[in-house]
């Protein structure tokens, strides 16, 4: 069964006075089980509002979505999900312990295994040492654990994290990372936006990218990056100074290291002719690496509007 | 049990509002303040004392109910907590459910304290107490109970100023509904006579729930009054709710 499946999605914000915002348009989108999808956009793309609705927070304009089966509009529906919003805000005058035993009863928890939620969830998410201090003064990394613990309160099998990583230091981003991936390994979905994209690259199986409410791109990481090889490095020993004077004439960038010469070439073709003329004219090739475009490279293409839609 | 924990949070979040001290304080004020009221009225200051302590109840019960629940749940939604909670299993009924009980469950406390400070009060100044003075109590509860339940349909709605406005403007006129209805002749045939003739027939009568005089002059009330009183609030009252339950189902946080 799919974890998430939206149909036809949309969402307008109309506000008397105001003109209408249309936030999402037509968005389709299928979730597996046991996946773990990046869903990525620029600010105001229509992610939190996506993410929002299937938490039934926002009601869609039109369209439908479905969380294993059940509408987003469900209460089911929400027993599955387990959401962290992009900043988490708790009670202050609660401590970490009694706001895990508030969500835990907010799902009908027995005492026993809301005692049992916190011994996994405060050694997991490293809360003991701050277990009975009220939330009021606290850091957003220390609110992010307690977002992400309150997120797994119950166990549910989907997680929804908006922007988990935004405005952390290195180590929360890590910590959440590490997060995510032991969640992956549990066999948890997860559906995630994100602006960090090496993190998206790392953790994700597929990825979604929304422009301006509407999905563009959809698909594997490595598949959307396939046919995207933005150069080929070739590291090259040995040359004569005529072979090293005609490969830089079709490298687009050139540096010697000790006794290699580095070419970079524009793409495949031209360091195939590249290789085959080191071949009859003499000299080693030590490294081959085709440049792949990054994630980060593909998502700002994507953003950078063509020359027609300049116009 | 959900509307249980959201009660008590609740609870536990308005008894740290200021707004209820400063209230309580000046009700306090008020209520040993009457005194004085009393030695100017001679041979009347008990009688005084207890109109003027139910009065405090009553006008400083009303102030809490507009003040803290017409900001109940806005402050929800501005402050971010409601994202988390919502996004749980459970109905949104409930959660407005729990913050109205968590409300009225504080307005009782508040009651039962200025209840039994006036009464100290009275017995101390030589007075003494009739069934009536209690059962004007518990009609101020029944008020308290329909106000707070209005102010949380209003906070569903619209921000904590002008919901607290229109909730004051209905207590302040629900005193004195039948102005709506007693309208001079000049208003015949008017388009303002039907609206205001409407109002009186929407605003539930609050002067219904107003046993001040009674208590002070120590006359029996009937039980079927009370009781009928009792009702006509509740039935108010479930209605708002249900009206508030509807009007946060379909909201967008």
């Amino acid at each position: 069964m799919s974890a998430i499946v939206t149909k036809n999605l949309s969402k307008i914000y109309r506000e008397v006075g105001k003109a209408s915002v249309k936030s999402l348009d037509g968005l389709d989108l299928t979730i597996e089980e046991n996946e773990v999808y990046g869903f990525l956009g620029r600010n105001g793309a229509g992610k939190t509002t996506t993410i929002k609705i299937l938490c039934s927070l926002l009601k869609p304009t039109s369209g439908e979505a479905f969380v294993f089966g059940e509408s987003v509009r469900t209460p089911q529906a929400r027993q599955h999900i387990g959401y962290l919003p992009e900043q988490p805000y708790f009670y202050e005058y609660l401590t970490p312990k009694e706001t895990l035993d508030f969500y835990g009863k907010l799902r009908n928890l027995s005492p026993a295994e809301r005692n049992h939620q916190w011994d996994k969830l405060s050694d997991l998410l490293d809360l003991r040492d701050i277990a009975d201090q009220r939330i009021k003064g606290f850091s957003k990394g220390m609110r992010q654990r307690i977002g992400f613990a309150v997120a797994l309160m119950g166990d549910p099998p989907l997680l929804i994290l908006d922007e988990p990583m935004s405005g952390l230091d290195p180590i929360g981003r890590r910590m959440i990372r590490d997060l995510i991936m032991r969640c992956r390994d549990e066999k948890k979905t997860l559906f995630f936006s994100s602006h960090v994209m090496s993190d998206v690259e790392q953790i994700c199986d597929r990825v979604s990218i929304l422009v301006k409410g509407k999905l563009t791109h959809r698909g594997r990481i490595d598949q959307l990056l396939e046919s995207q090889t933005k150069a080929v490095e070739i590291i090259t020993a040995g040359l004569s100074d005529e072979t090293r004077r005609t490969l830089r004439e079709r490298a687009t960038d050139y540096r010697a290291l000790d006794e290699q010469d580095i070419f970079v070439l524009p793409d495949e073709a031209a360091a195939n002719e590249a290789v085959q003329q080191l071949q009859q004219q003499g000299g080693r090739i030590v490294q081959f690496t085709p440049i792949r475009e990054s994630l980060e490279d593909f998502f700002l293409r994507q953003q950078t509007p063509t020359n027609e839609e300049a116009r | 049990m959900r509307i249980f924990t959201i009660a008590q949070n609740t609870f536990r979040e308005s008894i740290r509002d200021k707004v209820l001290y400063v209230l309580l304080f000046f009700a306090a004020v008020t209520i040993f303040g009457s005194k004085a009221l009393g030695w100017i009225s001679i041979g009347q200051d008990i009688k005084i004392v207890k109109d003027i302590a139910l009065s405090a109840t009553s006008i400083f019960g009303i102030l809490i109910a507009i003040f803290v629940g017409t900001s109940l749940i806005y402050k929800e939604i501005d402050k971010r907590t409601l994202y988390t909670i919502l996004a749980q299993p459970m109905q949104r009924y409930e959660f407005i459910l729990g913050k109205y009980l968590g409300l009225v469950a504080l307005l009782a406390v508040v009651t039962v304290t200025m209840t039994v400070v006036s009464s100290v009060y009275i017995l101390l100044l030589g007075g003494t107490l009739h069934l009536t003075f209690f059962l004007a109590i518990l009609l101020i509860y029944a008020k308290l109970m329909l106000i707070t339940a209005f102010a949380v349909l209003m906070s569903s709605l619209t921000s904590p100023i002008l919901g607290a406005i229109i909730v004051f403007s209905v207590a302040v006129f629900g005193h004195a509904t039948e102005v709506f209805r007693d309208l001079p002749p000049q208003f015949d045939g008017t388009s303002a006579k039907a609206l205001l003739e409407a109002a009186y027939y929407v605003i539930p009568n609050l002067s219904n729930f107003d046993l001040t005089r009674e208590a002070a002059n120590g006359i029996d009330v009937s039980g079927a009054y009370v009781v009928w009183v009792l009702v006509y609030g509740l039935m108010y009252t479930m209605t708002l709710l249900i009206l508030a339950a509807l009007a946060f189902q379909e909201k967008d946080v």
